[in-house]
């Protein structure tokens, strides 16, 4: 009686047709079946971030979006912001901050954090804070996060994006 | 309430994305018992996960936008689209100007992916007793648009709830819009106590609204989450604050009744009695709130 649907979205900037069970979640049918491992399931209960990803450009925990309802939008992972390569300014500024122990809140917090400083660049850090308080860090804290967007704002003030830089 | 069990993916179902309103009337229509609506899953998908709810059919309107988003004016009211996230509520200046407990509400609801998501006619339609949108609507005098195959009806938001997550919506139903009057002079405010500031449900939240001239309210309302098995109107706190005297006094007054119209029930979050004094404390400070924002304390 359920019967797999169609959806057309875009992932990470490529255009994808896909036949996908309806009874799954987003961040299953991402990480499971689109092979985006940076999304992480932590929780499944909206409540850690962990899977969070940008839906038509907003943080979202895709565990609580249905998979079926990406048809039509625009879904950025982890993988569509940076590469190990070409970094983007905020994973840049993760590893310059050493901002990762376990490492398992940090795709979701990269994701967060990209979109306040494309949105929100001038966000105090209080502001900062509450904006990310739905990306949980079980192992630290959220000093050097906080201070990566920070950095990161203050690079893109003084003259755009960084030089590509290769971080290994 | 029963452990969250973790079991994945649930049972299965139809999917169905009916593409305007009107194939939304129908699929309710032939729907019936077995189906669901989803908006922005953030209740309907914990449901399907702890199996709380088990549906033949679920009926996906988080595209129709269009027809069932937006915030406006029009006809001497705010009117908010069902599918409105808390996010565009947060950000709105109309919400601002004429429902500034809504917005309070809406920035302090969830996390920011949660808000994102949510919606203000799925936080409704939910009918939790903290569902957090309920009391600054109930306190603004908001009324529901409920769309069917047969017409379309309005029902104040205080009367929409009828016990523990149930609603009023029959058979075929949709929440479509909350309109509230949009009059320029009535301020009012919300606030809640929560065991944290972010990523919280709300142990109590508590929202006032009134107009102030002459050292006296003029009509106002309070209203109260999470104090009884749905969010409701204080009705003799109301009565009590109306065409009173606009004193630190008179605030404390109307904040004692405040707490004795509460029905708390102990339970994780908090003990009735906490609750109880929560509502106090939270409504007092509130009309003080507002006194001083008319320069009238």
């Amino acid at each position: 009686m359920s019967g797999k649907v169609r959806a057309r979205f875009k992932l990470n900037g490529e255009d994808v047709t896909a036949e996908m069970e309806p009874n799954q979640t987003l961040c299953d049918y991402l990480h499971d079946v689109a092979e985006k491992t940076g999304v992480k399931k932590g929780c499944d209960t909206g409540e850690c971030g962990a899977c969070t990803v940008l839906m038509d450009d907003k943080p979202v925990t895709s565990c609580l979006v249905l998979a079926p309802q990406v048809d039509g939008r625009e879904v950025v992972t982890v993988e569509g912001l940076g590469t190990k390569s070409r970094p983007s300014p905020v994973q840049w500024a993760f590893v310059e901050l050493d901002a990762v122990q376990c490492g398992y809140c940090i795709p979701g917090m990269i994701v967060t954090l990209s979109w306040i400083l494309e949105h929100a660049p001038q966000a105090s850090d209080s502001e900062v804070r509450r904006l990310m308080s739905g990306n949980l860090c079980r192992c630290t804290g959220y000093l050097q996060q906080v201070e990566a967007v920070r950095r990161a704002a203050k690079r893109a003030a003084a003259g755009g994006a960084p030089e590509p830089h290769d971080i290994y | 309430m029963r452990p969250f069990q973790y079991l994945a993916p649930f049972p299965s179902f139809r999917y169905l994305a009916p593409k305007s309103v009107g194939e939304l009337l129908d699929s309710l229509e032939v729907g019936g018992e077995g189906s669901v609506v989803i908006a922005g899953g953030t209740d309907l998908m914990m449901a399907l996960k702890e199996r709380t709810t088990t549906p033949d059919a679920v009926i996906d309107i988080s595209r129709l936008g269009r027809e069932l988003g937006g915030i406006r004016k029009g006809g001497g009211a705010l009117r908010i689209g069902a599918l409105t996230t808390f996010a565009e509520i947060e950000a709105s200046q109309l919400v601002d100007r004429f429902a500034e407990a809504l917005k309070t509400a809406a920035a302090n609801v969830g996390t920011l992916q949660i808000r994102n998501l949510a919606t203000i006619g799925g936080n409704l339609a939910t009918a939790s007793p903290a569902g957090d949108s309920a009391p600054p609507l109930i306190a603004l005098g908001a009324r529901v648009k409920i769309l069917s195959r047969s017409g379309e009806r309005t029902v104040p938001v205080e009367s929409f709830f009828r016990g523990v997550k149930k609603n009023a919506l029959l058979r075929g139903e949709v929440v479509a819009e909350v309109a509230l009057p949009a009059r320029e002079g009535v301020s009012s405010a919300w606030a809640r106590g929560a065991v944290r500031n972010e990523n919280a449900l709300s142990t109590v939240s508590v929202a006032v609204s009134a107009s102030i001239a002459n050292g006296r309210f003029g009509e106002s309302r309070v209203a109260l989450g999470a104090v009884a098995p749905t969010p409701m109107l204080a009705e003799k706190s109301s009565k009590l604050m109306t065409e009173g005297d606009a004193t630190a006094e008179k605030a404390e007054e109307v904040a004692a009744l405040a707490a004795e119209e509460a029905r708390p029930i102990t339970d994780i979050r908090a003990s009735a009695a906490y609750r109880k004094r929560l509502v106090f404390v939270l409504t007092r400070r509130l009309i003080a709130g507002l006194l001083s924002e008319a320069g009238a304390a």
